[in-house]
């Protein structure tokens, strides 16, 4: 980079730019890469009372403790297994919904339905368990409600108590909330294609369901691909809350997460040196991740991160 | 560029500055090496009753157990703060775990003034986040005084300070309680009423006469369907599910083990052919639909809330953790809906232990932490709380208020003075009992009153409800005390709860503690939801024996612990 014979004279281009971004760079080095520090601890027999500085080192073995316990090796199948859902979820919900809308010719309805589905957005996670917790409800629940009386069941069905819902209820959840949300970025992506091509289809007679085939969906491509990539990484970032919030002792075995884990062995039970080695074993593998699907998507010639 | 790099420069050691700030905070010695601080106190100005403005000291104060916080100016705080010249900001466990949030305060290493750590207690000690208080008590006779030397000796950690005060069970001349605060198998005045106070002496009887009342009574008035039965399973709170068995079979809480009277031995309650029972008993009620849907789903505050609505037969759980749902069922009007203890056993001929005299807990208390600016100052707001006339302030509150004095010097209350102490909303606003600060039970320091209106028979009885008064007439009873057996002389080793709530993971039997409660959240609402009870029962069983040592690694822990204290008491 430094090869570049103008790169003086950009950098003078720029320079405005450039002074932008420091207070974000800032922030970045403050709160994501100054508490790697305490990635020592995971490396140490760590003791709040003897700090970082004079804890014992004791090498890999609280790693060697994590993948022998068969309480974390669950909570990463967990973690993988919503994280997949959410993924996919993720993808296909807000594309589908953002091309529907665009094809939504009455303005004021797009308007409405629009606003509408960004609402859940900015819901608390804590508001929004409780408004799943009661739409699932047994005793008034709409779900149990609305299933018996279209006669899919014939008496209540106990959703937050079954293992088999347990992961797509929380994949669920996360579409109701973020689904709108998501769909903005699809839908600039659809305004910035060319009308012209779509006229264009039309009168070669090309019908909706082709333009939207062979127009709106190439024209997401690289929109897609690099989201795509970006929430690879994320996959392990599943979340907490939700897991946190709706699981119970009858479904702890599918619903707890490394995220829950973390909490319960480093901060709950003071072992903060276990919590941070499971940290960061979850980070190393979102980096992975990443850096696979990125790979990927290079060597198919298509749009990549880096 | 130069600028751009001598900025990047400034901002690189900045960022080192603060980091190496953050990691030296948590490098930090313990208590042993620093000095006890001697710093100014925060304080604020309130307003006496002449309307001058007075400064106070002001603390703070987290207690890791779930409370209600008093409101700002709230009147009695400000009349303690007017006579002592201090108050305490108090704050209390919300939405989070006691372990997670003493977590979080270590891993940060702040404090507030006091705290009581709950189930965190140890990993606080562990830090070394309490100041101790042996080394500054001499100028304060009221703590120095609190505990004997022997009991001040159970307390004293390992090292051989006293880090903390247990603020409970602390009886001044003798125990006057009128409330069962404990545990029991509650049942509401309603159902008794409805079956004819018939007398209830087993699991079977008690379950018999709810789904009579249910079969008989499937809605209340207006229409709510009833719930049999409810078992609170949240967290930490599902002693309301496991522990029954130990009381059924007619021994004291100790919570962790049954230990025997004769061979002085621990017994693993989980697997006896009782808890089979009881657990089999439940089973059959969840079936029949007596026990609640969606109790082992709900967390605390839809437990309270579906109390609140008076709706619940019954459930077992200490009185404590469901007050809140009872202030509300009273608020409510509905006064058939409170509950009473039964004290049952398994089979008839067992004699109940439910009711237990106080006992002192060393494994919990209230500490001044290290964050203490002025320890000195807190030990001084500690003493004052436990003078005589500060005392009655916060037991009983404010003279004419909230209770009036006779010519001989029985305090009695008004029905508003009554409504208004059973009120939450005017509790928030004008009492201000300091719970979680040390405290005496029993008598009143005049030697004529009870501590307070719950330790006062007389005005307690007057104070009832007309159904809970018609309730006890019909047994015969005057107290909620009286309605369970009385208790027996407290055991040497009583209560062997303060030894498992101090056990932590870094231990084997710890370790087995831990996982112990793991398997039982996981299993005990599976074996109570099964379709096929015996097999349920035979794979808890047997991921139970697979998974926890307790024969080999937790009861020899326990039975060295109770030899221990039999040894203390007498004297070896």
């Amino acid at each position: 980079m430094f090869k570049d014979p103008d790169f003086g004279k950009k950098l003078r281009n720029q320079k405005s730019l450039l002074l932008l971004s420091i207070p974000f760079v800032i922030y970045v080095l403050i709160f994501c890469y100054v508490p790697l520090f305490g990635w020592i601890m995971a490396f140490q027999r760590y003791k709040p009372r003897d700090g970082l500085f004079h804890s014992q080192f004791i090498g890999l073995e609280n790693f060697r403790f994590l993948f022998r316990n068969e309480d974390f090796m669950i909570d990463v199948r967990n973690t993988l297994m919503m994280g997949i859902i959410n993924l996919v979820l993720g993808t296909v919900c807000p594309i589908i919904f953002a091309i529907l809308l665009s094809e939504f010719r009455f303005t004021i309805g797009k308007k409405v339905v629009q606003t509408i589905s960004y609402l859940p957005h900015f819901l608390s996670m804590i508001i929004l368990t409780g408004i799943v917790y009661d739409v699932l409800s047994m005793e008034n629940g709409m779900m149990n409600k609305f299933l018996m009386t279209v006669g899919f069941i014939d008496k209540p069905v106990q959703w937050l108590a079954e293992e088999k819902y347990f992961w797509w209820i929380v994949g669920f959840a996360n579409r109701w909330k973020e689904t709108g949300w998501d769909s903005i970025i699809y839908l600039a992506a659809i305004t910035s294609i060319n009308p012209d091509l779509y006229e264009a289809a039309s009168i070669d007679g090309a019908g909706r369901m082709r333009r939207i085939w062979h127009i709106t969906l190439p024209g997401l491509k690289p929109t897609i691909l690099i989201l795509l990539i970006m929430n690879v990484g994320n996959v392990l970032n599943v979340g907490f809350e939700l897991q946190y919030l709706l699981g119970n002792d009858l479904v702890k075995s599918v619903s707890e997460t490394i995220d829950i884990y973390v909490l319960n062995y480093g901060i709950g039970k003071g072992n903060y040196a276990i919590g941070t080695a499971a940290g960061i074993f979850k980070s190393l593998v979102s980096i992975i991740l990443i850096a696979i699907a990125n790979t990927t998507a290079k060597a198919m010639g298509e749009e990549s991160l880096y | 560029m130069k600028k751009i790099k001598s900025f990047a420069a400034v901002v690189m050691a900045l960022t080192m500055a603060i980091g190496m700030a953050a990691c030296g905070n948590t490098g930090n010695g313990g208590s042993d090496d620093k000095p006890v601080k001697k710093g100014d106190q925060k304080t604020e100005t309130i307003k006496n009753d002449e309307g001058e403005d007075v400064e106070v000291k002001v603390f703070t104060a987290f207690f890791a157990v779930p409370g209600n916080e008093v409101d700002e100016g709230n009147v009695v705080q400000d009349a303690i703060a007017e006579k002592i010249g201090a108050k305490c900001d108090m704050t209390w466990l919300t939405g989070q775990t006691a372990e997670e949030a003493i977590g979080v305060m270590i891993a940060g290493g702040e404090y507030p003034d006091f705290v009581d750590a709950s189930s965190g207690m140890a990993n606080m000690v562990d830090a070394g986040a309490f100041i101790p208080i042996d080394t500054l008590w001499d100028n304060y006779p009221n703590i120095k005084n609190f505990y004997t030397e022997e009991q001040w000796n159970a307390i004293r950690a390992e090292d051989g300070h006293v880090y903390i005060i247990p603020q409970f069970g602390n009886v001044w001349e003798k125990d006057t309680t009128c409330v069962h605060n404990d545990e029991a198998f509650w049942i509401q005045t309603r159902v008794l009423k409805w079956a004819g106070y018939p007398k209830i002496e087993t699991l079977d009887e008690y379950f018999d006469v709810i789904e009579k009342y249910i079969e008989a009574n499937p809605t209340m008035e207006d229409g709510t369907p009833n719930i049999g039965y409810e078992i609170l399973c949240d967290d930490w709170r599902y002693f309301c599910l496991e522990n029954a068995p130990f009381f059924l079979d007619g021994y004291p809480n100790d919570g962790c083990c049954i230990v025997d009277r004769d061979t002085h031995e621990a017994i693993d309650y989980n697997t006896t052919p009782t808890a089979k029972r009881y657990f089999q008993k439940l089973n059959e009620e969840y079936k029949k639909g007596i026990v609640d849907p969606e109790t082992f789903t709900m967390n605390y505050d839809t437990y309270i809330s579906k109390l609140s609505t008076g709706r619940v037969c019954g459930m077992v759980d200490q009185h404590w953790d469901f007050n809140d749902g009872e202030l509300a069922i009273k608020a409510a009007g509905l006064d058939d809906c409170t509950y009473v203890p039964v004290g049952i056993t398994i089979d008839k001929g067992i004699e109940e232990h439910w009711h237990s005299n106080s006992a002192l807990d060393v494994s919990n208390g209230v500490g001044i932490t290290t964050s203490c600016d002025d320890p000195e100052a807190a030990m001084q707001f500690l003493n004052d709380l436990l003078e005589p006339e500060i005392l009655t302030l916060r037991n009983w509150g404010i003279e004419g208020v909230n209770y009036n004095k006779g010519d001989d010097g029985v305090f009695t209350r008004t029905e508003e003075m009554r409504k208004n102490a059973d009120d939450q909303a005017y509790i928030n606003a004008n009492l201000c009992p300091y719970a979680y600060f040390p405290n005496y039970t029993g008598m009143d320091h005049d030697g004529i009153n009870g501590c307070d209106a719950n330790h006062q028979a007389t005005e307690f009885y007057e104070s009832l409800s007309d159904e809970v008064k018609e309730c006890f007439d019909a047994y015969g009873v005057k107290t909620y005390v009286e309605l369970c057996n009385p208790a027996e002389e407290n055991s040497a080793w009583y209560p062997m709860w303060s030894y498992s709530n101090a056990l932590t993971t870094d231990t084997p039997e710890g370790q087995v503690w831990a996982d112990m409660a793991s398997v039982k959240h996981e299993y005990l609402p599976k074996v109570c939801i099964a379709e096929d009870f015996d097999s349920a029962w035979e794979e808890y069983l047997s991921v139970y024996k697979d998974k926890c040592d307790v024969d080999g690694i937790l009861l020899p822990a326990f039975n060295k612990e109770i030899q221990r204290r039999i040894d203390v008491a007498e004297g070896k």
